[in-house]
C-alpha cells in the first residue's frame, strides 16, 4: 500500500510538472503585448521597448522559464503588470465571491438534484422519470452565460430584486455581497444539477437493486425508510464523488458567471489577465486552478487507497 | 472494463432500436431537422445573411423579418440559418480534431506498455485544467481564428476520448483472436486498426456525442467572452454575443441564437443518451 | 501672452452665466461607474482616457484647460513668461502647495517630474527632443528653455493623460509609482482592483481663488470622498443606471438612451466628444499608394458608418473638418473628398488608375470599442463595392495595440480620438506613430503650424494642416460622435467633460 501511495505521489508531482510547463508554453507564445495595453492609444514602438524592458520582458524564453520555475518553487507567483500587487494578493483577493459562488451553486445544485434524483430512480421508467431526466438535459443544454442574461433582464431589470452586476463597493456588509450573488448562483447552480441529478439517479438505481435493499424490503420497512436509510446511504459515496468533480467543474463555469455578472472573482480576474495580456496573472491562475484539481484529485485517490486497499488503478 | 466492448454484428440494427426509445428518436429528428435548416439555408433564408440595411436596423420580428433585425439592419432569421452551418461545423470539426488526437494517444498509452505511464500523465494534466480555461488560454495564444477555435476545442476535448479508448484497448488487448494476430506477426498497425480500433466504435461514438454537444456550448461561451471565433463569422455563439447590448431594447437579436444552441444541444444529448444505453450498458449506468 | 488671459477672463464671464441655481453642500460620497479597471494610475505612462479621469483627482499639472479650452495655471501661478525668441518659458509656482504625504511642493520637485515626464511619457519623449533644458530659477520658478520655439508647449503641458503631473522629487526619481502621492483634492485611501478605487478629500488641499473655470479655477471638494466601480460591460453600466446603482455612469450605448431616460439616472451628453479615424499604412502594402487611399477616401460612406454605430442623429454628425464649429480650429479645407454617401463610381475610377492588384485590404479592428467593430463592418461592404477585396482582421484591444506597430501585418486599423484642445498632439502628426505618415509637405506646414506663437496666426496655419491630411490620406475621419453618460437628479455641478471630473460637483440630500 506504501508503494501504492509513493507511485501516486511520484504520478502526481510528475502531472505538476506538466501542467507547469504546459502553463508557461500558452502564456508564452500567446500574441499581444501588455506594455501596449498599458501605454494607452498614442504610444510609440519605441515607448513600448522601454516599459518592456522596465518590465522584464525582454529576457530570452530559457531566462524567463527559469525565473518564472524557480519563484514557483519558492511560493512566488510573481507580481501583476497591471493591478500593482502580488499574483498571489490578487487572486486571494478575488478568492471571497469565486467561493462564495462556487458553494451557494452547489447548495442550489444539490437541492434541485438529489430529490428529483433519488424520486427519478424510484420510479424509474415513469412520466416522471422521463420528464424529470428530460428537463435536467435540458438545463445541460443551456448556455450558462444565456442563461444568467436571461435572469439580469428580468430579475434584476423587470423587477429589480436583485442588483444586475457587482459585489458591492467599499464598506458593504458581508449580507449586501451575498445579495449580489444570488441570480450568479441561481445560473450556476441550475446548470450543473443536471450532472448531479443524472449520477444521483444512476446510483440510486444500482442499489436500489441490491438484496440488502430487498431484505430491508422483506422485513417490512417501510418505502420511505427503505429509500432514505439504506439505499441513499449506500449510494452516498458515489454520489459525493460526483459532486466533488462538479465542484471543481464548476470553476470553469464561474468563469463566464463572473464575467456576465461583473463578480470580481478568481474567473474574472483571469478572463481580463488573457484580455490585457497579464502574463504572470494567467499564469499563476492556471496553475493554482490546475493544481488544486491534480491535488483533490491525489488525495481522493488516497483516500480509496485508505478505505479499500486493494484498489490498484 | 469488459462491458465497453461491444459486439460486432449490433451495429446493423442500431437505427430500429433506437426508434423504440421515444427521446432519443426525438433528439434524432431534431437534429437531422437543424442539420438540414443549416444545410439549406440559401435557400431557405429570405434575407442574405450579410446583408447590411441600416435603416431597418433593430427592427423586431414580423412579416417583413421572421426573427427581426440586428444593429446593421441584417435578419436574424436569415443569419440563424447561416450561423448553424458554422456551429456544427464547428461541433464536427472539434469531434474529429478531438478523435484523431484521442485514438492516437489512447491506442499508444492502451496497447504499448511502455508508452502507457507517460501518455496517461499528460492526458491527466491536461485533464487538469477546466475546459473553458484551457480554451480560453489555447485560442489566446493560437489567435482567435475559426481554424483555432476549433483546433483548440480539439485538444481541450481529446484526453477524454484517449481515456475511453486506452481503457478499451488495454481489454481488447489481451483478447484471444489480438493475442493470435500477434503471434501471427501481423504488424502492429494492422492490429490497432483491425481489432482495437472497429472494437472501440461504440463508447467512441456516445463521447463523441456528448462532446459534438459541449463544443457547440463551447464554442459559444469563448465568442461571448470576445476569445473566439472572429465576430464577423456568424455563429451562434457570435450572435449572442453581438445581441447581448441590446438585450434590453433588442431581446430578439440575442434570444433566437441562443434558443436554436438550446434545441441543438439538447437533442445531441438526448441522442447521445440513447445510445449510450443502447452500445454501452455499463456506462449507462454509471451516469 | 496676454492672449491666453483674455480667453482666460471670457471663460470666467461665460461660466458665470450658468452658474448653478442651488446651493451647493459638502458631504457624500460621489459613486462613480467606470469603463473598466485603469491598467495604470501612474498618468505619466498611459494616454488612455479611462486613466486620466480617474488619476486627475489626485495628481496636478502646471496647467489644465478652463471651459473654453485655452490652457489656463493649475499649479503654476500665472500662465509663463515666454522670451521675445520664443525660446525661454519662465513659469512662477503657486506657494504653499502640500503633497498628500505633507510635504511642500518646490520648484525642484517640478523639475524632476518633468523630467520623468520627458523620460517616461509618450508626450513627455516627443517634446523632449525640442527642450534644451529645464531649471529651477528659484524655490518657486521654474525654466524651460527650448531648442525652436513650439508653440503647443503649454497645451502639452495641461493635458491629463500623458501627463505632466507633479510628485515630490524622490517619487519622480523612480521609473514606478509605489504610493500615489499628489496634489489633487482628492487623494487615494483604498484600490482593490477590479473592485474600486477609493478616494477620499484631501483636507489640506489649497484651492485656486476664484469661481470654478472648466478643469481650471477654484475646486470645490464638496463631496467627502469619490468611488470609482469599474464596469467593463456596457450593458451592465446601463442597468446600474436605470437601477440608480451610481451617481454618475461613464460612456453609455448610445441605443440605451430612452432606458436612462426612462430610469432612475438622466443622460447627459458631451457634444460634440470626438472623431472616429481609420488610420492608414503609408509604409508598406496596399496602402503605401496615395492613389488607393483616395480611392478609398472616396469609397466610404460614413453617414451610413455612423448611423450603424450611434443609432441616430442626436448622437454623431457626419462631418469631414476635423474640428467642429465650436473650436477655433474649425475650417473646411481639403474637405470636399469627404463624401458622406460615399462615391462608389469615382472610388472604381481611382482605384482602376492605382496599382491596386485585388490582394485584401486588412482592416485590424477591436471590439473594445463595439462602434469601431460596427463601422468596419458597413465600411467593409462600402469597400467591396468600389472593387475592393477586405479582410477584417478583429483582435482583442492587446493585440492590436501591438500589431498596429509593425507595418507588415495591416492596411488600415480603426480607432478614435477626443478633440485634443491642441491639433498638433493628433495622433498622425507624429511621424513615428503607426500609420508612418511622412511627407515633406506634411512637414512644410507642421513646422509652420506649431512654430507659430499668434493663437490666430496658428487657427489659419492650421487649414494647410488640414488641406495636407485630405490631400495625402494618412488617416479617414469619420465623423463626429457625442458621448453619452448618466447621472442621478441628485448630483449637482457637473459639467459635461471628454474627462469627467467630480471636484466640484455635490450630491443634493
Amino acid at each position: 500500500m506504501i508503494r501504492a501511495a509513493l507511485n501516486r505521489l511520484i504520478g502526481m508531482l510528475t502531472v505538476m510538472l506538466l501542467v507547469v510547463t504546459i502553463v508557461f508554453v500558452i502564456v508564452r507564445v500567446t500574441p499581444g503585448d501588455p506594455a501596449a495595453v498599458m501605454l494607452g492609444p498614442e504610444a510609440t514602438a519605441q515607448d513600448i521597448e522601454d516599459l518592456r524592458a522596465r518590465l522584464g520582458l525582454d529576457g530570452s524564453l530559457i531566462e524567463q522559464f527559469g525565473s518564472y520555475v524557480a519563484g514557483i518553487a519558492q511560493g512566488d507567483l510573481g507580481q501583476s503588470i497591471f493591478l500593482g500587487q502580488s499574483v498571489g494578493t490578487a487572486l486571494w483577493q478575488r478568492a471571497e465571491p469565486t467561493f462564495f459562488l462556487t458553494v451557494f451553486s452547489l447548495l442550489i445544485a444539490m437541492v434541485i438534484a438529489l430529490p428529483v434524483g433519488i424520486a427519478s430512480a424510484y420510479w424509474r421508467g415513469s412520466l416522471f422519470d422521463q420528464t424529470m431526466t428530460t428537463l435536467a438535459m435540458l438545463a445541460a443544454s443551456v448556455p450558462s452565460f444565456w442563461l444568467g442574461l436571461l435572469l439580469i433582464q428580468s430579475f434584476a431589470v423587470s423587477f429589480g430584486w436583485f442588483p444586475a452586476s457587482g459585489y458591492g463597493g467599499p464598506g458593504t456588509t458581508l449580507l449586501e455581497r451575498l445579495h449580489h450573488l444570488v441570480l450568479p448562483a441561481v445560473t450556476l447552480g441550475v446548470v450543473s444539477s443536471a450532472l448531479i441529478m443524472r449520477f444521483t439517479r444512476a446510483s440510486m438505481l444500482d442499489v436500489l437493486n441490491d438484496d440488502y435493499v430487498r431484505t430491508a424490503r422483506s422485513k417490512g420497512m417501510t418505502e420511505w425508510r427503505v429509500v432514505l436509510k439504506h439505499a441513499l446511504k449506500n449510494a452516498l459515496i458515489p454520489i459525493l464523488t460526483v459532486i466533488g468533480l462538479t465542484a471543481a467543474l464548476l470553476i470553469s463555469g464561474a468563469i463566464v458567471t463572473e464575467t456576465v455578472f461583473g463578480l470580481p472573482g478568481v474567473g474574472n480576474l483571469i478572463v481580463s489577465a488573457v484580455l490585457r495580456r497579464d502574463y504572470p496573472v494567467i499564469q499563476g491562475a492556471l496553475l493554482i486552478v490546475a493544481g488544486l484539481y491534480v491535488l483533490v484529485n491525489f488525495l481522493i485517490d488516497m483516500l480509496y487507497l485508505l478505505v479499500d486497499p486493494r484498489v490498484r488503478y | 472494463m469488459a462491458g465497453t466492448v461491444s459486439i460486432a454484428g449490433q451495429e446493423p440494427n442500431l437505427m430500429m432500436r433506437l426508434v423504440s426509445r421515444p427521446t432519443a428518436l426525438a433528439g434524432l429528428v431534431v437534429l437531422v431537422v437543424v442539420s438540414l435548416a443549416a444545410l439549406l439555408a440559401p435557400w431557405l433564408s429570405t434575407h442574405a445573411p450579410g446583408q447590411l440595411s441600416i435603416v431597418n436596423r433593430l427592427t423586431p420580428p414580423g412579416s417583413a423579418y421572421l426573427m427581426g433585425t440586428d444593429d446593421l439592419g441584417r435578419d436574424i432569421f436569415s443569419r440563424v440559418l447561416y450561423s448553424g452551418r458554422t456551429s456544427l461545423m464547428v461541433g464536427f470539426l472539434v469531434v474529429g480534431v478531438a478523435s484523431v488526437i484521442g485514438i492516437f494517444l489512447g491506442l499508444i498509452a492502451g496497447f504499448f506498455r511502455k508508452a502507457d505511464a507517460p501518455v496517461s500523465r499528460l492526458i491527466d494534466a491536461m485533464m487538469a485544467f477546466p475546459d473553458i480555461l484551457l480554451a480560453i488560454a489555447l485560442v489566446a495564444a493560437l489567435g482567435p481564428s475559426a481554424a483555432n477555435v476549433v483546433l483548440a476545442l480539439g485538444i481541450v476535448y481529446a484526453p477524454r476520448l484517449a481515456r475511453v479508448v486506452r481503457a478499451s484497448t488495454l481489454v481488447i488487448r489481451e483478447l484471444p483472436y489480438v493475442e493470435a494476430a500477434r503471434a501471427l506477426a501481423v504488424p502492429t498497425p494492422v492490429i490497432l486498426v483491425r481489432h482495437v480500433l472497429r472494437n472501440v466504435t461504440s463508447p467512441l461514438l456516445v463521447q463523441a456525442t456528448f462532446i459534438f454537444a459541449n463544443a457547440i456550448l463551447a464554442e459559444a461561451g469563448l465568442s461571448f467572452l470576445g476569445v473566439g471565433i472572429s465576430p464577423d463569422i456568424p455563429t451562434w455563439g457570435t450572435m449572442i454575443s453581438t445581441g447581448r447590448q441590446f438585450m434590453s431594447t433588442a431581446g430578439w437579436i440575442m434570444l433566437f441564437p441562443g434558443l436554436a444552441i438550446v434545441v441543438t444541444v439538447l437533442a445531441l444529448q438526448l441522442l447521445g443518451d440513447g445510445l449510450r444505453d443502447l452500445l454501452d450498458p455499463r456506462l449507462a449506468k454509471d451516469i | 501672452m496676454h492672449r491666453f488671459k483674455i480667453a482666460l477672463v471670457l471663460g470666467a464671464a461665460a461660466l458665470s452665466l450658468t452658474a448653478p441655481a442651488t446651493a451647493q453642500e459638502k458631504g457624500g460620497v460621489i459613486k462613480v461607474a467606470t469603463i473598466g479597471e485603469p491598467p495604470t494610475l501612474d498618468p505619466m505612462t498611459s494616454t488612455a482616457d479611462l486613466v486620466g479621469i480617474i488619476t486627475q483627482h489626485m495628481y496636478e499639472t502646471l496647467y489644465t484647460f478652463d471651459a473654453n479650452w485655452a490652457a489656463t495655471p493649475l499649479l503654476a501661478a500665472e500662465l509663463p513668461e515666454v522670451s521675445g525668441d520664443g525660446l525661454v518659458y519662465t513659469i512662477p509656482l503657486r506657494q504653499g502647495i502640500t503633497f498628500h504625504d505633507g510635504s511642500d511642493m518646490t520648484a525642484e520637485d517640478v523639475v524632476a517630474s518633468l523630467e520623468r515626464w520627458m523620460k517616461i511619457a509618450t508626450r513627455g519623449k516627443q517634446t523632449a527632443e525640442r527642450i534644451a533644458g529645464i531649471e529651477a530659477a528659484d524655490d518657486h520658478t521654474v525654466r524651460i528653455t527650448l531648442k525652436e520655439p513650439y508653440a503647443p508647449l503649454v497645451s502639452l503641458l495641461s493635458l491629463n493623460n500623458s501627463a505632466a503631473i507633479v510628485l515630490p522629487s524622490e517619487i519622480a526619481g523612480e521609473d514606478e509609482i509605489k504610493e500615489p502621492v499628489g496634489t489633487g483634492p482628492y487623494k487615494m485611501k483604498e484600490r482593490k482592483p477590479d473592485q474600486y478605487i477609493d478616494l477620499v478629500r484631501f483636507d489640506e488641499y489649497k484651492s485656486r481663488d476664484g469661481e470654478p473655470n472648466g478643469y481650471g479655477g477654484g475646486r470645490m471638494q464638496y463631496a467627502d470622498g469619490i468611488v470609482f466601480t469599474p464596469v467593463p460591460d456596457p450593458n451592465t453600466r446601463v442597468e446600474g443606471a436605470v437601477a440608480g446603482q451610481y451617481d454618475y455612469i461613464d460612456s453609455i450605448p448610445v441605443e440605451s438612451h430612452q432606458r436612462i431616460v426612462d430610469g432612475r439616472t438622466e443622460p447627459v451628453m458631451l457634444a460634440p466628444f470626438g472623431w472616429p479615424v481609420f488610420v492608414m499604412n503609408t509604409k508598406e502594402g496596399v496602402n503605401s499608394d496615395l492613389k488607393v487611399r483616395k480611392a478609398i477616401q472616396a469609397a466610404l460612406a460614413p453617414q451610413d458608418m455612423l448611423m450603424a454605430a450611434f443609432g441616430t442623429e442626436d448622437f454623431f454628425k457626419a462631418e469631414g473638418a476635423m474640428y467642429p464649429d465650436s473650436y477655433v480650429w474649425h475650417t473646411e479645407a481639403g474637405t470636399d473628398a469627404y463624401k458622406p454617401g460615399g462615391d462608389t463610381e469615382a472610388a472604381k475610377a481611382l482605384l482602376a488608375e492605382s496599382s491596386y492588384d485585388g490582394s485584401p485590404l486588412r482592416i485590424l479592428t477591436s471590439r473594445q470599442y463595439e462602434f469601431h467593430y460596427t463601422m468596419a463592418q458597413v465600411a467593409a461592404e462600402y469597400l467591396k463595392a468600389a472593387g475592393f477585396d477586405v479582410q477584417l482582421d478583429v483582435v482583442e484591444w492587446a493585440t492590436l495595440t501591438q500589431r498596429r506597430t509593425d507595418p507588415a501585418l495591416w492596411d488600415i486599423y480603426i480607432t478614435h480620438s477626443p478633440f485634443l484642445p491642441e491639433p498638433s498632439l493628433t495622433g498622425i502628426m507624429s511621424d513615428s506613430s503607426p500609420g508612418w505618415w511622412v511627407s515633406d509637405n506634411k512637414h512644410k506646414v507642421l513646422a509652420a503650424f506649431n512654430s507659430e506663437a499668434d493663437p490666430a496666426k496658428r487657427a489659419e496655419l492650421w487649414a494647410d494642416v488640414q488641406q495636407a491630411v485630405y490631400d495625402e490620406v494618412p488617416a479617414y475621419k469619420v465623423g463626429n460622435f457625442n458621448a453619452v453618460g448618466a447621472q442621478s437628479p441628485k448630483l449637482k455641478g457637473m459639467r459635461p467633460a471628454p474627462w469627467p471630473y467630480f471636484w466640484n460637483a455635490w450630491l443634493e440630500k
